[in-house]
């Protein structure tokens, strides 16, 4: 699974950064076409949603998904076996 | 399945402002609708007026969007008419505590079935930020340009004496603590009331030094207080801060109630 942030809707409140345990959503730099600073992302891999949703069949935190008054955030299937390098911070 | 399923996703992006909480109060809900497996034929969304009361719009169910303060006085009606529906309002406090307060507090006295999300945004955000019942003491708006000075309604404690069977308190930045309790009130027979405190960031932060949304949102995260934790500090003797917000499950119980299906 990967995570997107759905340019059309975000309006960039930037609740999202705040939220996240893995600080995934950081405060963007740059106007997109509708004049809105869209949050980035830092290595969304990390996600435990990406990660492990399949292997639980559940949605796990979502918590950026749930905050996010916009309903910009969502989780996309990906073509199968995509090689990921996913480094876990202890 | 998730939340996202529930929305009318041509209606989207909403009118919403920049980092205004109704948006998370309606996923919230959404959510636990989900959880409970509801089918969109048998669940009506009823609103009244106001920026809470547009989220039924968003919502694929049924809705019905009434006058101002009366969103009570037609669900009652929706739930009596048919009680095999579930019927879940959305409503503001402006038009549940200003307007519809007589509504509210029978409501809670009949004990009709119904769940009722109150987004407290604390001011009358869609006309133009003026004074509401809930607007806290000091805080200033376009009707109280020198502080308000009227002792606030505390809409939770107001259910619990009135009588509803399931009263919780949540801010819209205790997102899974919300969904949790709107799920506990889903699955309570009798009137549920869930009153979920929201950042308005424009009406309400922009007149109160709270402009930027991170600020609100750490407001109402600073501020709140666990009613548990009130409750033992008050036991001890101790004196509870003014400002703090309890916040919480404010009562559980089980007295008869009405429209329930036999």
């Amino acid at each position: 699974m990967k995570l997107v942030i759905d340019e059309s809707r975000c309006k960039g409140c930037n609740l999202c950064t705040m939220v996240c345990p893995y600080h995934i959503f950081q405060e963007g730099d740059r106007l997109n076409e509708r004049g809105i600073i869209v949050p980035k992302l830092d290595r969304p891999e990390r996600c435990p949603n990406c990660r492990l949703q399949k292997l639980y069949g559940r949605r796990l935190c979502g918590a950026c998904a749930l905050i996010c008054p916009d309903q910009a955030i969502r989780w996309e299937e990906e073509k199968p076996y995509e090689k990921h390098k996913v480094v876990i911070e202890y | 399945m998730t939340f996202m399923d529930w929305y009318r996703e041509d209606r989207l992006p909403h009118i919403y402002c920049t980092g205004c909480g109704n948006g998370t109060v309606i996923n919230c809900t959404l959510e636990a609708v989900e959880q409970m497996g509801w089918a969109v034929d048998d669940t009506v969304f009823i609103s009244g007026i106001g920026c809470s009361s547009r989220a039924p719009g968003y919502i694929k169910t049924d809705s019905l969007h009434t006058t101002h303060g009366r969103a009570l006085a037609f669900a009652t009606g929706v739930k009596l008419a048919n009680p095999r529906l579930n019927v879940v309002v959305f409503t503001g406090d402006g038009d549940l505590a200003a307007i519809g307060g007589n509504h509210f507090i029978h409501a809670c006295r009949r004990n009709v079935d119904l769940t009722v999300v109150c987004m407290n945004n604390m001011i009358y955000g869609m006309t133009g930020g003026q004074g509401s019942p809930c607007t806290p003491v000091g805080a200033i708006s376009t009707t109280t340009p020198y502080g308000a000075v009227e002792p606030v309604f505390d809409l939770s404690e107001l259910a619990v004496t009135a009588g509803a069977n399931y009263v919780a308190r949540w801010t819209s930045y205790h997102v899974k603590e919300l969904t949790k309790a709107v799920k506990d009130g889903l699955e309570t027979p009798g009137f549920s009331f869930i009153e979920a405190l929201t950042q308005c960031p424009t009406a309400y932060g922009r007149r109160n030094k709270l402009r930027q949304v991170s600020d609100m949102i750490n407001y109402m995260r600073t501020n709140v207080i666990l009613i548990q934790k009130k409750q033992r500090m008050l036991e001890r003797g101790e004196a509870v801060p003014e400002e703090k917000i309890p916040v919480g499950e404010f009562v559980r119980r089980n007295r008869p109630a009405m429209g329930v299906p036999k």
